[in-house]
């Protein structure tokens, strides 16, 4: 095969699923809750709400037809401006088959029922959520810090409105006088700290 | 073996559980991890892990680098399975940007992750064995092997753990001229390495006697736990990513996936040895099928990748689990969201179900035929 022809084809933004795919058993499933389906790269995307995504799990891993029951993963997304999402990647070992739902969370006050009652493995990934973006996952056991230290509770490094720190702060610049001449900076750059009061 | 600590307790005498602190800084665990652990005399009752002593923001740098420098990144993330993780994230990225590499360097690229599991597979051995307490032994005869194959490694890259050497559409330059000889040598050298660390470990009475029905874990517990790969294995369900979700060019071997029946860390040991050996017959089939000539990068590649809007959940088979991407482009140079499904992590959290109920020595075997790697574990 050339690679012309292994070449995946472009893909639009949006797509619906093929006819019999994944999506249908949802919405034959759950036919009072609304959800959006749309192809993605590899699995079918469910976006559904916030409220209704412990509803849409359960009835993944208890539904016969669906059947998943391996959480693959577990990952927020901060979309700025359009709040967040809670993104989970489900897989059943007895169809063999994938899907992605997408909770969508308001920005102000992000708050998603837990789904460490369906299944054990989003423990640790509801807690790294937390501590990444500040999500809070409703009936966890112990949503304390797992990655980050324990007192951190109100800095969400994974926010898109948290910045990297500038290369600058790095360097030393913003350490100030009192902790010395930072580094190897050339004086007169710009980034050299306050003169000592002895002189140089 | 396992001990249901109500019955070894005697009952007149007033005892009180106690607190033992293993790590951050303790050979056992295998990097900076740390575990409290609560025993009644030697059995253990509880247990609380204690991770991200080594969390360095991987996700959020990876989100202000373009897509080509993140790849260092992965390195860095799975320092045992470099050449896995990186497969992982240039085949993420070529999902969303549309391309498609050539077959010589596909070729190149599964050789060296699988010759990479072969190493990773090895440093498990050893350091099992470590663990266990044949010290020094184990781990200087996987040692001998694991240095013949990053030898190779470093002929091909140009660094010995740090490779960065694949690229979104191929692979950063072309193999040493000798490459299908070295290969081939590095082959037979892994199985002689396998053999004698079968010799050594797999009918040792002591071995057997730590190992057998210990940190069981059945395949329903797996599964909710998202344990993935050896060790879901181990627990006797016959699931590959490789074979049951082909990715790259892993449909055209022909390989078999080593499974075990009990779930207790010596069939975990059983799943990995035979692992090599499949690792080994997969190499030697992409040796005998790799063009000899021809490129490897796509003739028309983007001098920066910008892939279109969408979505991707990337996951590949490692040598720990299931290593998966979730990468979400926004049609920008840098990827939007970055996210590292790391199977240490997801087999770590299981732990404790693992151990409650074995003696304190046996948290240490489990721990080791866990096979974490902390950088992963953290990111």
């Amino acid at each position: 095969m050339s690679p012309e022809e292994r070449r995946p084809p472009a893909q639009p933004a949006i797509a619906a699923p093929p006819e019999g795919s994944v999506a249908d058993l949802f919405k034959a499933a759950l036919p009072d809750v609304e959800m959006t389906a749309v192809q993605g790269a590899l699995d079918v995307l469910l976006l559904v709400d916030g409220k209704d995504a412990h509803k849409v799990l359960e009835t993944a891993k208890h539904n016969p037809s669906l059947a998943f029951d391996f959480l693959r993963n577990l990952s927020g997304v901060d979309y700025e401006a359009e709040g967040f999402e809670v993104v989970y990647h489900l897989y059943s070992y007895k169809h063999r088959h994938n899907v992605t739902v997408r909770a969508k969370l308001p920005r102000e006050d992000p708050r998603i029922q837990s789904a460490t009652d369906i299944w054990r493995a989003a423990d640790w990934h509801e807690r790294e959520c937390r501590d990444m973006f500040g999500i809070v996952f409703e009936g966890h056991p112990n949503l304390v810090p797992i990655l980050l230290p324990e007192d951190m509770l109100d800095h969400y490094p994974l926010r898109k409105d948290n910045p990297l720190a500038p290369l600058e702060e790095w360097q030393g610049e913003a350490l100030g006088p009192e902790m010395g001449r930072a580094g190897h900076i050339p004086p007169g750059s710009g980034f050299d700290v306050e003169p000592s009061a002895e002189g140089e | 073996m396992a001990i249901d600590p109500e019955t070894q307790v005697e009952r007149e005498f007033e005892t009180q559980d106690l607190f033992v602190n293993i790590g951050p800084q303790h050979p056992a665990t295998h990097g900076v991890f740390r575990m409290v652990i609560e025993v009644d005399g030697e059995v253990v009752r509880d247990v609380v892990p204690h991770i991200g002593y080594m969390h360095r923001g991987g996700e959020k740098l990876s989100e202000h680098m373009d897509y080509r420098q993140a790849i260092g990144y992965q390195d860095r993330t799975e320092y045992l399975s470099q050449f896995n993780a990186e497969l992982c994230y240039v085949l993420a990225v070529e999902k969303l940007a549309g391309l498609a590499p050539p077959e010589r360097a596909e070729y190149i690229r599964i050789i060296l992750t699988e010759l990479n599991r072969v190493s990773s597979h090895f440093m498990f051995l050893g350091a099992f064995g470590t663990d266990l307490g044949v010290f020094g032994t184990s781990f200087t005869y996987a040692f001998r092997e694991r240095e013949h194959i990053l030898d190779l490694f470093e002929e091909v890259s140009g660094d010995r753990l740090m490779y960065a050497y694949f690229r979104p559409g191929g692979v950063a330059w072309d193999v040493p001229r000798d490459f299908k000889e070295r290969v081939e040598w590095v082959c037979k050298q892994a199985l002689i390495g396998a053999d004698d660390m079968d010799k050594l470990l797999t009918d040792n009475e002591i071995f057997i006697a730590r190992t057998r029905n210990i940190g069981k874990l059945s395949i329903e517990d797996a599964i909710d736990y998202g344990v993935t790969g050896p060790m879901l294995r181990a627990s006797g369900m016959k699931f590959d990513l490789r074979r049951d979700e082909p990715y790259s060019i892993y449909d055209r071997f022909d390989f078999d996936i080593p499974v075990g029946t009990n779930g207790d860390c010596y069939d975990r040991y059983l799943v990995r040895l035979a692992e090599i050996r499949e690792s080994i017959r997969i190499v030697r089939q992409a040796v005998a099928q790799m063009p000899d000539e021809g490129p490897i990068l796509p003739e028309r590649m983007p001098r920066m990748l910008r892939p279109a809007a969408g979505e991707v959940y990337m996951r590949c088979e490692d040598p720990r689990g299931e290593y998966g991407l979730y990468i979400v482009s926004k049609g920008a140079t840098q990827p939007y969201r970055c996210r590292i499904r790391s199977p240490s992590f997801c087999n770590l959290s299981a732990l404790k179900h693992m151990t409650v109920g074995h003696f304190v020595a046996d948290a240490v075997t489990i721990l080791g035929a866990t096979d974490i790697v902390l950088c992963s574990v953290d990111r």
